[in-house]
């Protein structure tokens, strides 16, 4: 407790709390914290409110917006951007093929990066050497990733290189509209696997070593440690990595931009590519914005289906 | 690091050689393309597609690396865009560190009433991906003149909601007691913030310092609608210019691909305890 005398001798200003269990500064007790918190909390609320949430909503004003210059101005058309939208046979392709993409590229990145911080926290000759050879790449700035594989992806390029040497005939990889998608899902692997790695690796650190002794000790097989110990207790930065993997994925642009421009035959035309697309190549806003809005929907939805998920199995 | 500490000898040494092997495979499998770009850039840029039919030795490495490319990298439009890219996010980095820091310590340490939704509206901004409200937001900012503007590009980084949310949960592990120890011994809130937790939480500082450094060094599509001027390009936007044109000299791209990753490669290199730290533990424990 601070002595009542050096309570006098100190500005308020610079003591907001003195004697925080007395009674009779109670309203002071209430009101001081907040507006303490919100002096703290006010610049970066400014910012996420002006910089991530006022574009939402000015994006949903203005997709119930049409008409523009050739038809008297902007008023007030309802839903008539998304009716269109949905009407367009170029944005159903967007949204099957952003579907596809999700539905294989998260769980495959996911997989591959549990199992990689798997191998890389067991003891073995270099492995911190080799573990940062495959964080390495997530250095490499999305739109650098694109360049240097669109090298890579050249017909006269490495990966050929590669597969003539395997004996393999050459793929047109980028050109060809089956193997597009698998071809930019590759190269985001590279960049983003070591990333999610590095959350899982964390977690695998924090499981007590004691476990893995017990179980030893009680005979357990490495590869039954693994799923009864490791797996079940990094199951909250593995749900954390899934999330964040899919809402990253949902957003992919640079590669798709910089190699392929959503083709070929609308094949790597995943929905940020095609609002890109809308908005300034065909000048259509109004209806580019439906579309943001309907991809925040959706990256909502999926977050929220995934906390769903591992809020069961928590209950389970 | 390692965690699986086994107490016979006999079985850790067949699975240690697999492991290394399997890890080394792996490692080097990623390390490739980067390679590959490295040693590219380390000779002319008609070199680049001469040592690929076949495969020989030559693709991945070459007797006489020289640093021409490098050179005239600098000496052009692109070092200046990568000049741009590393104002635009060490000043994000020092801005952005500092409001995500305070709004961090007004979430964990002080509890107030609405502390709840404040929160709720710091993880309804994180959860509203960027990139996909960039479009109506290059609009805002067309409005605000703010287009071909270092503001312009910088802003957007500096209030992220994911640092806020890194550096709260690592304040959240600071025991009460030691707050109102302290604010019985007379220390303000800001000394609080300014003392106590800031020196303690530097592992999450420094993960949230290179989360919004990351953010603005990769950015692709921000700077594409906000900045294209010669004098506000960024490195990778300029770099992408190049994919489409006819006489590319390819050295000088791949030059330029490894500064753009070099650069925040030797950051996380530096970092990455810290990054690691910063997710997992606190420093508390």
């Amino acid at each position: 407790m601070t002595a009542p005398g050096a309570r006098i001798q100190r500005p308020r200003a610079a003591s907001p709390l003195p004697g925080t269990r007395r009674p009779r500064r109670r309203s002071r007790l209430v009101w001081r914290p907040t507006l303490v918190a919100l002096a703290f909390l006010s610049p970066a609320l400014i910012g996420l409110v002006l910089l991530r949430l006022a574009p939402a909503v000015v994006a949903f004003w203005q997709s119930l917006q049409g008409g523009g210059i050739l038809s008297g101005g902007e008023h007030f058309v309802g839903l008539d951007n998304y009716v269109e939208l949905f009407s367009s046979a170029d944005f159903i392709g967007s949204l099957l093929v952003t579907l596809l993409f999700t539905v294989i590229i998260n769980p495959v990145q996911v997989a591959i990066a549990f199992l990689l911080a798997v191998l890389y926290t067991r003891r073995a000759a270099g492995s911190g050497f080799w573990r940062s050879l495959v964080i390495l790449p997530i250095a490499v700035p999305p739109a650098v990733s694109a360049v240097i594989w669109s090298v890579i992806y050249r017909p006269d390029g490495l990966g050929n290189a590669f597969l003539g040497m395997l004996g393999l005939p050459a793929q047109p990889f980028l050109t060809s509209p089956t193997q597009s998608l698998t071809a930019i899902m590759v190269l985001l692997s590279w960049v983003g696997v070591g990333y999610w790695m590095l959350f899982l690796i964390a977690g695998i650190n924090d499981v007590p070593t004691e476990l893995y002794e017990a179980a030893s000790l009680d005979g357990a097989s490495a590869w039954r440690q693994l799923w009864t110990i490791t797996f079940p207790l990094v199951r909250r930065p593995l749900a954390f990595v899934l999330v964040a993997d899919t809402v990253s994925n949902f957003l992919v642009f640079a590669p798709v931009q910089i190699l392929t421009k959503g083709g070929p035959e609308g094949s790597t035309n995943l929905l940020m590519h095609d609002i890109f697309n809308r908005a300034y190549t065909l000048g259509d806003l109004n209806t580019a914005q439906a579309e943001v809005i309907i991809l925040v929907l959706l990256t909502l939805a999926i977050v929220a289906v995934q906390f769903r998920l591992l809020k069961s199995e928590d209950a389970a | 690091m390692s965690v699986t500490v086994t107490r016979r000898p006999r079985r850790l040494r067949t699975g240690y050689l697999l492991l290394s092997l399997v890890g080394a495979l792996i490692g080097l499998a990623f390390l490739l393309p980067l390679w590959w770009t490295l040693v590219n850039s380390l000779r002319p840029g008609s070199d680049t597609f001469a040592f690929l039919n076949p495969l020989s030795w030559q693709t991945f490495f070459t007797l006489s690396p020289n640093l021409d490319n490098y050179v005239t990298l600098l000496s052009g439009d692109l070092g200046r865009a990568i000049g741009n890219s590393l104002f635009i996010s060490v000043v994000t980095v020092v801005a952005g560190l500092l409001i995500c820091a305070m709004a961090a310590f007004g979430l964990s340490a002080i509890p107030f009433r609405g502390r709840g939704a404040i929160f709720g509206i710091v993880i309804l901004s994180f959860l509203i991906p960027f990139d996909a409200i960039a479009i109506p937001l290059a609009d805002m900012f067309r409005d605000w003149n703010l287009q071909n503007t270092f503001i312009g590009l910088i802003l957007p980084g500096i209030g992220n909601g994911m640092a806020i949310f890194l550096i709260r949960t690592f304040f959240l592990a600071i025991p009460t007691e030691l707050v109102e120890a302290a604010r019985l011994d007379g220390l303000g809130w800001w000394g609080v913030f300014r003392r106590i937790y800031l020196p303690l939480s530097r592992p999450a500082l420094i993960g949230a310092g290179l989360t919004l450094f990351l953010f603005q060094w990769q950015a692709y599509m921000w700077p594409l609608l906000m900045g294209t001027d010669q004098n506000h390009i960024v490195g990778p936007v300029a770099l992408s210019n190049l994919q489409g044109q006819f006489n590319v000299d390819y050295g000088v791209m791949f030059a330029a691909s490894v500064i753009l990753t070099l650069i925040p490669l030797l950051i996380i290199m530096i970092c990455q305890r810290y990054f690691i730290q910063s997710v997992s533990t606190s420093g508390l424990k």
